[in-house]
């Protein structure tokens, strides 16, 4: 199965959007989808369309953090459905990462 | 309804057609989503670290994997091949560590521990079996 990711850039910076689940057989496309864009200074994944992220998502999750930061540039999360928040939660990942509910907010919060 | 018991190659697109399988399994038996996301979180994991820990060159190895929901009961049990092997023994992640300081080994059997009501390890007959259950009106 792939992974559809969308992907829109704004005058904010660049949101994008993972369609689908995120596992053991996908992650491999999110990470060379998502650290494609580690330089860019201000990213926003939103997670609204996924339908679930295993810890072979969530590494990737942490490799793009650690990207992003060495780029210094700006990343966050937003719209994580109840799963997958569940799922970051036990991970500890919620911590690790900026997460807003909407793309709007997500993009405001780095604009800061 | 009777259990369900589907055989594929210990490899990433067996692991893929085994998660198809579920998602029949749970159409089928019309479990709730958040059941059936976090069971499938928890197989993934579980398929994975087979495909990526037990084979051996030459010899593929095969897993199988048998759903059976008994309301409110629903039990996933993943069987095969290969040498002794308990991934639940793993010592739990630090879920605190800094970004700089994640590690993600031991993570997945730390999320299906977490996700599902209860996961056991067993040695039968020269096969590695962990079974799985979760209750569907928890």
């Amino acid at each position: 199965m792939s992974l559809e990711i969308r992907e829109d850039r704004r005058e904010t910076g660049l949101l994008l959007s993972p369609v689908g689940r995120i596992d053991s057989n996908t992650s491999g496309e999110l990470e060379r989808a998502l650290l494609a864009k580690g330089a860019e200074p201000r990213l926003v994944v939103d997670l609204s369309d996924v339908e679930y992220v295993s810890s072979a998502g969530l590494r990737v999750f942490l490799m793009l953090a650690r990207k992003v930061k060495a780029a210094d540039g700006r990343l966050a999360l937003c719209a994580l459905p109840p799963s997958v928040r569940q799922v970051f939660d036990l991970a500890g990942f919620t911590a690790l990462f900026t997460v807003e509910s909407s793309p709007d907010q997500a993009f405001e919060r780095l604009s800061s | 309804m009777a259990a369900e018991t589907i055989t594929a190659e210990a490899s990433a697109a067996g692991v893929s057609g085994l998660a198809a399988a579920f998602d029949g399994f749970s159409r089928r038996h019309v479990l709730p989503a958040r059941v059936i996301e976090a069971s499938q979180v928890a197989l993934d994991e579980l398929l994975s670290n087979i495909v990526k820990a037990g084979v051996e060159p030459g010899n593929p190895a095969e897993i199988q994997v048998s759903f059976d929901f008994l309301d409110p009961v629903l039990e996933i049990v993943v069987s095969y091949n290969g040498a002794p092997f308990d991934p639940l023994a793993r010592k739990d992640p630090d879920t605190r560590a800094s970004l700089d300081d994640r590690a993600v080994g031991g993570l997945g059997i730390y999320l299906v521990k977490k996700l599902m009501d209860s996961v056991t390890y067993e040695r039968v007959g020269g096969e590695n079996r962990l079974r799985m259950t979760k209750r569907i009106d928890a």
